[in-house]
């Protein structure tokens, strides 16, 4: 049973996915291409070359902070579709921190730049989940409506207050650039000793590291300490877990905080990681991909890693389709939403029939007599 | 013969690992009311499902009127006329009687728009002609629990229904609407309907039925006529041996008060469902709390274990002020609660069996090594009460949702009588278990007042709570309207409080 | 003193109205929806699709049939909503086999539909226009005039040059009140989103309600994107629908899953919407006029819920064999 478990569990997604690869090769057949050609250039562009490696861990980095704060949120019946909205204010806080204070160490300032990323999240994630709690306000439109604030706050803050002196005139908008002691130090230097080097291999960060940290840190939480056994219950049924002293709305205000918090993080990539300074055109749109990437990982922090290695070689063979094949990228993020809708579907046929599986193996375990259960609870 | 309205012959229903139904042969007479009787698990709903389209026999005939059919779905079995009341009603609270009871074949004109008047018509003249008292336009959530049930009768009369399968129909009545109900069934009867009526209670069966059909573990022990029969004979029938339905019931001294309600008022929403209720339970003894379902128990129970606030009042928990106390801090003072609804608040099914068996100790020094869980303290723990009180399982890690309803509330149980509680809040905690089970959470009970727990028992079964109570009282519309010591007032006076009829004149302290 | 008036002018009533179309027939889309017993976040995405179709389809037919739009000009228009409707319908399809079929969480099936259509919008725009987001211009349906009110100076603004689809709009809310409340069909979708067990049992067919009242969200969130891109934008361009189809969802939170009740409060947010686009002189930067529905919805929301009687079966999905 537990072989054939495990079996089914990795059969899902990779159902899901080649499910989207036929609607994907549908499309491409409509546009007159051929789909094997066309993936065949997909899988060589984004493997073939060190180039498009480096470029897919960079591309992952943001997504796997973000699949983990979705997924978080997840984790206690929370919708956090807020992510979006979370990380602009997170990144903003970060700039602030990076570009408005001067002369610190960078074991003091970056820190200080994270933590403020950290907060700039909570605090757009606060006035959601006080509502829900307090109010009952549906979470799923409240941070939606708060995404579009963030982006009205964010356009405000750089255009009309923090806007870079020496850009008034050009058609740049972003903010100061950021010390240097608050920039996520690059991992270039653990890879030019083997002569991998190029402006990929230099943008891949620190970041990376955190995000696979925080993964496993996550992972053992959830697993091993009280507070994840909380959060477990609190997920598997939250009157009962209230039934047994746990206090259901502080468990979920806290993970929906520490989803908050991640995705305070996630513009940290570009923003600390690469450019140096926020711009009003910095990548929008990572905390939505995140929400599928939780999906695609069924909220398991460490199945995050994998899920955005996925999305990061996605989009790097949609950039080689685009450039080489003259294909939108757009027909991939298609695929993206298709192998989410049908992975959502098999986790449910799959768990519809693990359940069956259980029920008949106890049932004929149980002693001889008919079903007591089915007697007594039409 | 042509005066059977329905013949079952050798139906055969197996689900996976058991036979509901073996070979079950059954005649019912035009025109007759007819019990099938049999413990939980004998088979009974699965046969009336299979005669009411929700379930296909692996083998057998079913015959309708002596013709050979084969019934589908629900809808088919109306056609034959066969109508089924369900014992948990399928009504929509805010839907009105006529509503409910046209749902599914309205009186409908141009485009579809609903005829309301004239159903609400059509429903008074049913009611009419087999004296009912119900008023069409009225919402069903404003109904009394005797009340919706005549609903769901017509519900089946008005669809043409000759045919009537009542499953379970008095669990949820107080005796005074019992006497209501049998009234009307008998009326249905004069009128030519042929009643299909399912129940454990030997007492209503000998009262109301011609025929009866006793089932055990999925077959047919006989069918009787009611005239000939007794209780004793019935009852060896359906268990296979001579039984003795008493509980042993040894005296024990009552000790201190344990727990103490002073006036509580509760709150549901914006309607106060807990008056002023004032109790007090002592250590050895079982305080049974009897009353029609949703005359504010749920409140109550929820009140007393810190799951809902207390808008006044006191409660104390061994002398200490526990009035605000949150659920965890009144667990602490060691109070155990067996919820009404397993499945809601007792378990959280998707965890294992473990998980399930520590939830509610898991903060317990004993189980915690700073913030990590204790996992070798937890296993050994857990293996013991999967020993000691016999719980069915493979695996603990497996999801508690695969085990059955009986071993689900023995994880309950076990979970429950762990680190020594001194107060017990069960509610309904042997609802939709089978005969077994029920007498194993019984014994539980007793034992626990025997080791001197105070126990408070919220049942919506009146013998249950006259079998195991010290005390009872009587909540009606959120008050406690009468309280009686045990032996002091039978089903019959119980009921009158229950309904509101009567209050004790003295109220309780 | 010139703030206020501002508020309250006549020009910004219509203003008013003619921006609240879109809210209000996501908003009955959205009551159907979930009077059936299933929530429907994907409404965005379908209006989404409403906005390109209600362009694309308008400017091809108009490219199409020249000489037949020459002689009536409101075809293509006509084409442009009807295409929006269909593609509404298809993508509620999507909806309602996922989460009613398949029993998947609503909300998880109604955001994939959202990144579904973001990308799909962007994909055809592409195909057909090479570039991302933006389609030729459009013209929209030839505006009218309100019968017998046209006549009544004072209310010019409101009833004189109006987009057909406001009466037909208001039209809806009343009919939809009416099929909600009087007729077979809204009887059965009402019931199987209060207890779907016991409609089953009654044997009305739970599985095709919900589909109905999914698909008619879509058909009626389709409309509504139409509305914005035809009569509103005279062109589609991405991200148009500003987050409408949620406000929308609030917007039927807040009429208490009625569509009378919807109306009002889709007015409430397109009297913010309007504000937010006449740039009223208001002493707040322009960035947080045009948020402004948007910070109104969190309030409602926030200020309402709880009085509300949401149908009791709302979000869950239905099975027969789980108990």
């Amino acid at each position: 049973m537990r072989g054939r478990l495990l079996l089914l569990q990795i059969a899902g997604p990779a159902l899901a996915i080649l499910f989207g690869m036929v609607i994907s090769s549908i499309i491409i057949l409509a546009i007159g291409r051929n789909p094997l050609e066309v993936f065949g250039l997909m899988v060589r562009f984004s493997l073939g070359r060190t180039d498009s490696l480096f470029s897919i861990l960079f591309k992952s980095t943001p997504l796997i902070l973000a699949g983990l704060a979705v997924a978080m949120s997840f984790r206690v019946n929370l919708f956090n579709i807020g992510v979006e909205g979370q990380y602009y204010i997170g990144a903003f806080f970060a700039a602030y921190v990076g570009f408005s204070l001067r002369g610190l160490p960078a074991a003091v300032h970056l820190p200080l730049a994270l933590i403020a990323a950290v907060l700039g999240g909570m605090v757009w994630g606060l006035l959601p989940i006080v509502l829900k709690l307090r109010r009952g306000a549906h979470e799923v439109i409240t941070t939606i409506m708060m995404n579009y604030i963030a982006s009205a706050v964010l356009l405000y803050l750089i255009n009309d207050i923090f806007r870079d002196p020496t850009q008034v005139g050009t058609p740049r908008v972003r903010t100061p650039d950021v010390a240097a002691a608050a920039r996520i130090p690059s991992l270039a230097a653990l890879f030019s000793p083997f002569g991998l080097t190029g402006s990929d291999v230099q943008k891949l960060n620190a970041l990376l590291l955190l995000g696979v940290l925080l993964a496993f840190v996550l992972a053992f939480v959830l697993a091993r300490t009280r507070f994840g056994y909380e959060v477990r219950a609190v997920s598997a049924n939250p009157e009962a877990a209230e039934a047994a002293g746990i206090p259901n709305a502080r468990i979920q205000f806290w993970v929906f905080m520490m989803s908050a918090g991640l995705a305070g993080l996630i513009g940290l990539n570009d923003i600390l990681g690469f450019f140096g300074y926020l711009d009003i055109d910095f990548p929008k749109g990572l905390g939505f991909l995140g929400i599928s990437i939780a999906l695609l990982a069924k909220n398991n922090p460490i199945g995050v890693i994998p899920a955005a290695l996925l999305f990061g070689f996605l989009d790097r063979g949609a950039q080689g389709v685009q450039f080489f094949a003259r294909i939108p990228k757009e027909t991939i993020v298609i695929m993206q939403a298709i192998i989410i809708l049908a992975i959502v579907v098999a986790y449910e046929l799959l768990t519809r029939y693990i359940r069956a599986q259980r029920k008949l193996e106890a049932e004929a375990a149980a002693p001889v007599g008919p079903p007591a259960a089915a007697e007594a609870e039409p | 013969m042509s005066d059977l309205f329905i013949e079952l012959q050798a139906i055969t229903k197996r689900f996976p690992g058991v036979t509901a139904n073996d070979h079950v042969d059954l005649a019912v007479r035009t025109g007759e009311i007819h019990a099938i009787v049999g413990e939980n698990g004998a088979g009974k709903s699965t046969l009336m499902r299979v005669l009411y389209g929700l379930y296909q026999p692996d083998a057998g005939t079913i015959r309708v009127r002596g013709e050979p059919v084969a019934i589908e779905s629900p809808r088919r079995a109306l056609e034959f006329g066969i109508g089924m009341v369900h014992q948990h009603f399928m009504l929509i609270p805010v839907f009105t009687v006529a509503e409910n009871i046209i749902l599914g074949s309205e009186p409908s004109g141009a485009l579809g728009s609903l005829r309301l008047r004239e159903a609400e018509t059509r429903v008074a003249e049913l009611c009419t002609q087999y004296g009912f008292v119900l008023n069409p336009a009225t919402r069903v959530d404003t109904l009394s629990v005797g009340e919706q049930q005549r609903v769901e009768i017509i519900k089946v009369l008005y669809r043409g229904a000759e045919l009537l399968i009542l499953d379970e129909p008095t669990a949820v009545l107080v005796p005074q609407e019992v006497d209501e109900l049998f009234a009307n069934l008998r009326r249905l009867r004069e009128q030519g309907k042929t009643i299909i009526f399912i129940s454990h209670k030997l007492d209503e069966v000998l009262q109301i039925s011609d025929r009866i059909t006793v089932l055990r573990r999925g077959r047919v022990m006989g069918t009787v006529d009611a005239a000939g029969t007794s209780k004793a004979r019935l009852a060896e029938m359906m268990v296979g041996r001579p039984v003795f339905l008493e509980l042993d019931h040894p005296p024990v001294a009552p000790g201190a008060v344990r727990l103490e309600a002073e006036r509580l008022w509760v709150e549901a929403g914006r309607r106060q469902a807990v008056r002023g209720v004032a109790l007090a339970v002592r250590a050895g003894e079982i305080y049974g709390i009897a009353g029609v379902e949703g005359n504010g128990q749920t409140e109550l129970v929820e009140a007393l274990v810190g799951l809902r606030p207390i808008r006044s009042g006191r409660l104390r928990i061994e002398g200490r002020d526990v009035t605000h106390a949150r659920a965890r801090a009144i667990r602490l003072m060691g109070v155990a609660h067996i919820p009404e609804d397993r499945h809601r608040r007792g378990l959280a099914l998707p965890l294992s069996v473990w998980e399930n068996i520590i939830l509610g100790h898991h903060y317990r020094d004993a189980f915690v090594n700073g913030p990590l869980l204790d996992r070798q303290a937890i296993d050994a723990f857990v293996r013991a009460r999967v020993r000691d009180y016999d719980i069915r399982v493979a695996d603990v890690d497996a999801p508690a949702l695969a085990l059955s309803g009986g071993n689900q509330q023995k994880v309950i149980v076990a979970r429950e009588f762990s680190f020594e509680p001194k107060v017990l809040v069960a509610a309904q905690p042997t609802r939709g278990l089978d005969i077994g089970a029920t007498e194993f959470v019984q014994r539980q009970l007793l034992e626990a007042r025997a080791k001197g727990m105070a126990v408070l028992l919220v049942s919506a079964t009146l013998e249950e709570v006259l079998s195991l109570a010290d005390r009872i009282g009587v909540m009606y519309g959120g008050e406690l309207v009468a309280e009686v010591g045990r032996g002091e007032a039978g089903a019959a006076e119980l009921g009158l409080y229950m309904t509101g009829a009567k209050r004790s004149e003295r109220p309780p302290a | 003193m010139e703030v206020l008036s501002s508020l309250v002018s006549l020009a910004l009533i219509a203003s008013a109205i003619r921006v609240t179309m879109p809210i209000l027939l996501t908003a009955l889309g959205a009551v159907y929806s979930e009077r059936g017993g299933v929530v429907n976040i994907g409404l965005e995405g379908i209006m989404i699709m409403g906005t390109f179709f209600g362009a694309v389809g308008n400017y091809f037919f108009a490219q199409a049939f020249p000489s037949l739009v020459a002689r009536a000009p409101d075809v293509a228009p006509a084409a442009g909503v009807l295409a929006a409707v269909l593609a509404g319908v298809v993508f509620a399809l999507i909806h309602a086999v996922v989460s009613v079929t398949f029993r998947v969480n609503q909300i998880i099936s109604g955001v994939a539909l959202n990144l579904l259509a973001a990308g799909l919008a962007r994909f055809l725009n592409i195909l057909l226009f090479t570039q991302a987001t933006q389609s030729p211009g459009v013209r929209g349906f030839t505006p009218i005039d309100l019968p017998l009110l046209r006549d009544i100076p004072a209310l010019a603004p409101l009833v004189r040059g109006i987009s057909p689809m406001i009466p037909v709009g208001l039209l809806l809310v009343i009919l939809s009140q009416w099929v909600l409340l009087r007729t077979r069909f809204g009887l059965r979708l009402r019931a199987v989103g209060e207890y779907p067990l016991a409609a089953d049992t009654l044997g009305v067919s739970v599985t095709r309600m919900r589909y109905a009242g999914v698909l008619l969200s879509g058909a009626l969130a389709g409309a509504a994107g139409a509305y914005l891109a035809v009569e509103q934008a005279h062109l589609y361009f991405e991200g148009m629908t500003q987050g409408r189809g949620f406000i929308a969802l609030a917007a039927m939170i807040f009429g208490n899953w009625w569509p009378v009740g919807a109306l009002g409060a889709s007015a409430l947010f397109g009297y913010f919407d309007a504000l937010s686009l006449r740039v009223v002189r208001l002493p707040v930067p322009y960035q947080f006029i045009n948020v402004l529905p948007h910070v109104v919805t969190i309030l409602v929301l926030a200020g309402f819920v709880r009085r509300a009687q949401m149908p009791a079966a709302d979000g869950v999905p239905y099975s027969k064999e789980e108990e």
